[in-house]
Formats: C-alpha cells, structure tokens, sequence
C-alpha cells in the first residue's frame, strides 16, 4: 500500500464548502488509477493531496488522516515527499526549469544531491524508457507539447518515486501528442514499482489499461471498477454510451470489444436528421496564404462558407488552423489572397472585420479583467454600438445567474463561457473559434454544441478548430482538414466521419453509415 | 563565454558606468557595451526584451533631464527659467522650476549615460545567458533568491507575449485602443504574470528545489549580522574621517561574517550537478581581472581619487581627458575581444564532460 487516506476533508483558504469531503481511499503499489469526473469536480485538489502541495503550499484547512510512503504529506515538506510522489502538471510549458531536455530531467536530483554517475545512469534509463532519446540533447523550447510533456514525466521519475500523480497531463496536446503521452505512462505502469494516478478527460486510451477509477465530484470520491465505471459514469467514452444503450454485458471499454459483443446481432441505422440545405453564401476565402519568413502556414486556402454551415476545421498542431483565422479577421497584415464577406471584399480593419466574423482565439479568458461578467458583456456591447439590453445578453450565453460574480472567481469552464459570450456578445454572422473545448469537460462541450446549433438555425455559420471529433460530430455539417498549411479534404460531415471517411468516429467504426452513438440500434 | 566571465562583466560595467561621471569615460564606456552588445550570443530566453530595455534606457535618460529641469538646479550658466513655488525649507532642498542651468542639464545627461549603459549590459547578459545557467552558479545561501529570480526571468518573454495576445483580444473585442485601454491590457497581464509564476513555483517546490536542508544557525545568524556591520562601516568611512580606522575594522568583520555564512550553507545544502559547464582559463582569468578592477574602481573612488570624475557645476569647465584613465571604461570592451578572437564558436553550447564530476 503506497497511500492511504482516512476520513480526509479539505476546505480552501476563504472556500465557503469544503473541497474533498470525507475521502478515505487506499492506493496499492501497482494501482492504475483514473481520476475522472467533471471539471472543478475536486480532481487536481485531490492529487495535490499526495504530495502535500495541499495544504502546504495552497493552504487550507485539512482534517482526517493520511499517509504516503510512511510519510504524512500534510507535514513532511513537498521539496522530500518529490522522493515518494512525483507529480506531472497540465500544461508542459508552465513547470519547466532548465534549458535542455537533460539539463531539465537531472534538475530534481541536484537538488536533491544525487552523485552525478547515478544521474547519469538515471537519466539514460529515464531517456531510453520514455522513448525521448533523439531529443537529449535539444532545447526545450524546440520541443512539441507532447515531446515536453514526456520529458516532464522523465524529470519527476528522476528522483525514482513510488507514486506518480499526473493533472490531466494530455489537455493541452493534439491527439498525436496525447497518445504518445499516454502509451509512456501505460509503459512506465507495466515495467512495474509504480503506481500512477492519473486525472484526465480522454478516458478512452485509458480505459482498456487501468486498475480503477476514482470519480470525483463535488468533492466525493467513489471508487469504481473500469467496467462499473463504463456502466455508470455520466460522461463517458460513445462506445461505452453504445454498449449501455444496447444493453452488452459486460459494458465495452474498446470499439473491438463492442464488435465482439454484438456479434451475431444485426444492428440497425436509427432515424436521423438529413442535414439542413445551407442558405446564401456568407463568407468567401480565395487563395489565403500566410508565410513566416521561409515557413509556409497557410498554402492557397480556398473554400466558401454559407448560412447554417458548421465547419469542423481539424488536422495536427501547426496545420494551420490558427493561422487561417488570424488572417480572416485580418490580424495577420502579410496575408496574400482574397476575404469576401456576402460577396464583398472585407476591409482591412480588425474592428469591422470581426463585426461581421467574431474570432474567439485560444484561452479567450486571459483577456477578462472587469469586476463583473455583466460588465464584461456589456463593455462589448458598447464597443459595437449594439443595443441589445445586457439581460437578454446575458440569458443568451445562459450567463444569468453569473451576471454579477466576479470571472476570475468562475470554474474554468464558467470563464470559458463568458469568454466567448464576450468575444461575440455583438452576435456576428460568423463565428470562428480556436479549440473551444480545449480542456473542458462534458457539460461544457454539450452547452457549445447547443450553442452552435442554435446560431446555425437562426441563419448563422461558424468554423470550430478542433481535435475533439466525437463532439464535433455533434454540431459540424462538413469538415476541412488541414496539413501543413493546405486543405487536405473538404467534406459533409457525415462523409468525414463517417465508416469510410478520413477519420470515422467511434459509432461508424460500428455500424456504416452511423456518426453518433444514438445512431446505433439493435 | 562562461556565465562566471557574463556575471563579473555585468559587475564591471556596474562599477565603472556608476563611479565615472566624466562624460567622455561614460561614451566610452556605452560604445564598449554597444560593441559586445553586437557581438554578443542572442541564444538565451531574455533576448527578446533587449529591445524593451533599450527603449526603457532612453526613456530613463529624458526623465532623468526632465527632472533636472523641473527640480531647478544651481549653476552660473543659466539658459532659461520656469515659474514654479517656493517650497518650505523642510521638503529638503527640493524645488520645482526656477532657473535652468547649463550645468544641470550636463549632470543630468551624464547620470542617464550611465543607467543607459547599465540597462544596456544587463540587456545583453539576459540575452546572451539563461536564467537556468545563472541560477546554478548562485550561492547555495541565497536559493531562495534564486527561486525568485528564475521565476522573474523565465516569466519576462511570457509576460510579453501576453501582453501582445490579450492586446490582439481586445481588437477582438471592438476596443478602439488608445490610454484609456491601458487597464484592459496591464490588469490580466499581471493577473496572468502572476498565476503563472504561481503555477512555476509550486512545479519546482514538487520537483524538490531546495531540498537539502538550510544551513545550520549560527551561521545564519552570522549572514543576518553581516548587513549592519557593512552599513555601520560605511556610513563610518564616509561621514566620520576620524573614524576610518575602526570603519574598516567593522568592515572587515562583515565580510568574514558573510563568507562565512556563504561557506557554511554551500557545504550543508548540498546539491550535485549533471553537466558542468567548461570554464577555460582564459575565461577564468578574465572574470578574476574583471572583479579585481571592479574592487580597484571601487577603492579608489572611496579614498577620494577623482580620476573618473567630472563636477559641472565648476564654472562648467571643459572635461579633462587622460589616455591612462580611459583604459578603465575601455577595459569594459573585452568581452568583445574575447568574443572576437575565441577559438570556439560564441555561443557554444554547453558540454557534457565525459567524465562527470562534482561542481
């Protein structure tokens, strides 16, 4: 038994609940364990917990009892308990120290003094058993999300903990970055002396490999079984939404384990919704390209888009997703080609342009700095000289019973939304927004799919860049794909992501013909 | 070039550009940071802010005229005066307008010339060696400096990148820019600063920085008691002449006393380290020689040698100029040299050395 918690409450400093109520948890040596629930749930606070970040350096008030190593993480400081739990942070840019991918992984044990040929030997074994060992010598900041995020887990097994705590260590990656990321940790679990516990919102790369879940929310913990947890969780992977619906016992973690429990059953095509005929064209992008120096980010990109289009804009980080929206609201002046807005050509200013096509960039919630989300929405308002009452505004971002809290007191996902209802509160025709559900968590994705529904019906159309394609599949009525600049398909949704499509969804590779998982009947 | 050579170099150009108030030294002394400037390596994360900084060096040179203008100030050569109050006596001699002196304006210049080129030099440390790097050389005494300092110097480029976002976001938003959007940008710059420097502190204290344990207490004690004994002893060799003798003593005591507290927490707070960076002689001789003129500038300007001085307000005479002198704000230029005539390449990357040992 590496951890074991009794009875253990935590509240914030200032919080008016407690966080973590009454949570007594044991974790063995091997465990495999999945954090899951919905974001602000409790996850990252109950993680803090083993390594003593809580209460030690975020304060707070801890009852109950706890034990980590033989150690009481409440009061054996943090700098020793890295010796026994080693713990992996969201974003790879936000926990790096060093220079060079060596220079980083060695940092803890000098600090911790260890003799420089163990270091050595340690930081060998540490490259060859990540796979990183191309990158020993490179700069960090040359290095993709998913290529950093490795080498933080490298650098925290530097000082050979027992228990390794990962805060939702692939959020931040394209899929591409999180799978690499995801197998390093299934490997690093199965070499054996290590239990990991491990919060994160993909559940369906973890599924197949873990010990248990923990479900956390509202700050109780339930322990599940994998499969218990397939059958009961509220968010959880379409597979398993399948296998519930169809009643498999025992309930799949994997697509092969789904086709292995229907076989012999004929499934059906359920009815679904033929999608809408899309109304006169809004916006037109002919031959947009955008080049930095010698890199080419945007090649020739030509499509038009109409009333009631849903664009789901995918392809690897770097494809140029962000970089075609820049240039459509006008932010990238070096852009060679053609914008027309309902046929005529947009004027060069950031302002007029994003009028009529709203950008909501990446982590639009930086930018709140108001001492009310009512003022947030309203200072937009004013900037576009619309009239709408703020109240109606705020009812239509369904921000109502947030309008006079402050944002930076909100849930991540709170803020999220208030973000975008304050990048687009003038309501334009289009919307473009840069991975929205970066991160967030199933109620989050469900309110933006809604969302865009809506504004697509009342005549609106709006380019979403995502990785997510089970939720995109949700909203999107064609997609463009982007690699290395250049539009590599562009195509109906269902075409997409469907069976024979570039990249099907987890209910087409089920049934053909089928996107989302209500599709698939027995 | 080793950090070890960056770190006296920057310590150099402190002392000189601070201690001269001759104008041509103060020339001298910028055109020689300009050149290793020029040829310095730009690899480092800081790079981007050499610009910020040349822009903020300026700006400290027009403010430090303007308040020279607006305080007044006394001189034969009067240009021109500005109406202002009379202030009471016990604001401290402090004026607002009145007569403007030729004088003045040349005291005033010759101090932004000298923040200039200090600006200037740390511009180019910040761009030519990484915070890391400068962390590992820190004294074990002072970590929890260092935890401080890595955190600033990591976050700068950050910092201004977000600017640069949240400002892109509010052209987002419709702002039509301009002063009164100032606060839309600097408060979720700073919230933001400031969230993540949390996020980078609590990375490290998880990583174990600092985990070995602090120095045992006495010399503790003895580092605390180092910084009134210094203050004492100055103040004592400056405004006591008589007392010169007992200054230095209690001078000497503060340092013994703070070597001591040094020494003591760099053998208890033991850290190793994975690669270390080769330091050759020549640049080991050069950061010596660099500290040695440094202390040499420093003692001579504290026992009254004028060398290095120029005093306007003499009836505004022509500053003097002796070829021995100039060697002093000259010497500041050897970076370029050796930057020059190195055998290996500037910005060599740093080496693991094959047989790896204890630093």
């Amino acid at each position: 038994m590496i951890a074991r918690l009794e009875g253990l409450s935590y509240r914030y400093p200032g919080g008016d609940s407690p966080a973590l109520r009454n949570v007594t948890l044991d974790v063995d040596d091997a465990a495999f364990l999945l954090l899951a629930g919905p974001s602000a749930g409790g996850k990252s606070t109950l993680l803090r917990l083993f390594n003593g970040l809580i209460p030690q350096f975020h304060g707070g008030e801890v009852s109950g009892r706890m034990r980590v190593g033989e150690l009481d993480p409440a009061r054996t400081p943090t700098r020793q308990m890295a010796r026994i739990a080693g713990m992996v942070f969201q974003e790879p840019e936000a926990q790096s120290v060093a220079d060079s991918v060596e220079e980083e992984i060695a940092f803890g044990m000098e600090q911790h003094g260890v003799p420089p040929p163990d270091m050595r030997r340690r930081v060998e074994a540490l490259l060859s058993s990540l796979r990183i060992e191309h990158l020993r010598s490179r700069t960090l900041s040359t290095l993709s999300g998913g290529e950093r995020q490795r080498v933080a887990i490298a650098a925290v097994l530097a000082l050979q903990p027992r228990l390794l705590l990962l805060d939702e260590p692939t959020s931040q990656l394209d899929p591409a970055g999180a799978d690499a990321v995801i197998d390093a940790i299934r490997r690093l679990h199965s070499a054996g002396d290590l239990a990991v516990l491990v919060a994160e919102h993909r559940l369906e790369r973890l599924f197949p490999h873990i010990s248990g879940v923990l479900g956390v929310q509202g700050g109780i913990v339930t322990e599940y079984s994998a499969r218990d947890a397939a059958a009961r969780l509220a968010a959880v992977p379409p597979v398993c939404e399948i296998g519930r619906r169809l009643k498999l016992t025992p309930v799949p973690l994997t697509v092969v384990e789904a086709l292995a429990g229907v076989e012999g059953r004929t499934l059906r095509l359920a009815a679904h919704a033929e999608p809408r005929t899309p109304g006169s064209e809004l916006l037109r992008v002919e031959a947009l390209s955008v080049a930095y120096g010698e890199l080419a980010a945007l090649r020739e990109a030509t499509f038009s888009l109409c009333e009631g289009e849903i664009v789901a804009l995918i392809g690897p980080n770097g494809s140029g997703k962000t970089t075609l929206f820049r240039a459509i609201a006008g932010l990238i002046r070096q852009a060679r080609g053609k914008v027309f807005f309902r046929g005529v050509e947009a004027p060069d200013a950031v302002a007029v342009r994003t009028a009529f096509a709203g950008l909501v960039p990446q982590d639009p919630a930086i930018a709140l700095y108001h001492e009310s989300v009512r003022d947030e929405l309203a200072e937009t308002l004013r900037n576009r000289r619309v009239s709408t009452p703020i109240d109606d505004s705020l009812k239509r971002w369904n921000l109502a019973s947030l309008g006079d809290r402050h944002p930076r007191d909100l849930s991540v996902g709170q803020q999220q939304r208030v973000a975008i209802g304050a990048m687009l509160a003038h309501e334009p025709g289009i919307w473009l927004l840069d991975e929205p559900t970066r991160g967030a968590d199933g109620v989050a994705k469900a309110w933006l799919a809604d969302a865009l529904r809506h504004h697509a019906e009342s005549g609106g159309a709006a380019i979403v860049a995502t990785h997510d394609i089970e939720s995109a599949a949700r909203y999107a009525t064609r997609v463009i794909a982007l690699d290395e600049g250049a539009i590599s398909f562009d195509l109906p949704m269902r075409l997409a992501f469907g069976s024979d499509g570039p990249s099907p969804t987890q209910a087409a590779r089920l049934l053909t013909g089928a996107v989302l998982p209500e599709e698939v009947e027995a | 070039m080793h950090t070890i050579a960056w770190v006296a170099w920057v310590m150099l150009v402190m002392v000189v550009a601070l201690t001269t108030t001759n104008p041509y030294y103060l020339g001298i002394v910028l055109l020689s940071v300009l050149l290793v400037a020029v040829l310095a390596p730009k690899t480092a994360t800081g790079v981007t802010s050499f610009r910020a900084l040349l822009i903020f060096g300026a700006l400290m040179l027009v403010i430090s005229v303007g308040i020279s203008v607006i305080n007044g100030n006394y001189g034969s050569h009067e240009l021109f005066s500005i109406p202002g109050p009379e202030l009471p006596w016990w604001v401290g001699g402090l004026r607002l307008g009145g007569p403007v002196s030729a004088e003045g304006l040349v005291a005033a210049l010759t101090r932004g010339l000298a923040i200039l080129s200090v600006l200037l030099a740390f511009g180019v440390f910040n761009g030519a060696v990484s915070p890391h790097r400068v962390l590992r050389t820190a004294p074990a005494a002072v970590f929890q400096a260092g935890l401080v300092v890595t955190v600033g110097l990591t976050l700068l480029p950050s910092s201004i990148e977000d600017v640069r976002r949240i400002r892109e976001m509010r052209a987002l938003r419709g702002a039509r820019g301009g002063l009164r959007d100032l606060p839309a940008l600097v408060v979720p710059a700073v919230v933001g600063g400031l969230e993540r420097s949390m996020r980078l502190a609590e990375a490290m204290e998880a990583r174990g920085y600092g985990a070995a344990p602090p120095s045992p207490r006495i010399p503790r004690l003895a580092g605390m008691a180092s910084a009134p004994l210094l203050l004492a002893a100055a103040s004592g060799w400056f405004y006591y002449e008589p007392l010169r003798l007992p200054a230095a003593i209690l001078g000497g005591m503060g340092v013994v006393a703070f070597g001591w507290w040094m020494a003591s927490s760099a053998r208890s707070r033991h850290t190793t380290s994975l690669t270390v960076e080769p330091l050759p002689l020549t640049d080991r001789a050069l950061a010596l020689a660099s500290f040695a003129l440094a202390v040499a500038t420093l003692g001579l300007a504290m026992v009254g040698w004028e060398g290095l001085k120029y005093n306007p307000f003499g009836g505004l005479p022509w500053p003097s100029f002796e070829a021995v002198a100039a060697l002093i704000p000259l010497a500041v230029a050897w970076p370029a040299f050796r930057l020059l005539f190195s055998s290996s390449p500037a910005a060599a990357p740093m080496r693991l050395s094959p047989r790896v040992r204890e630093s």
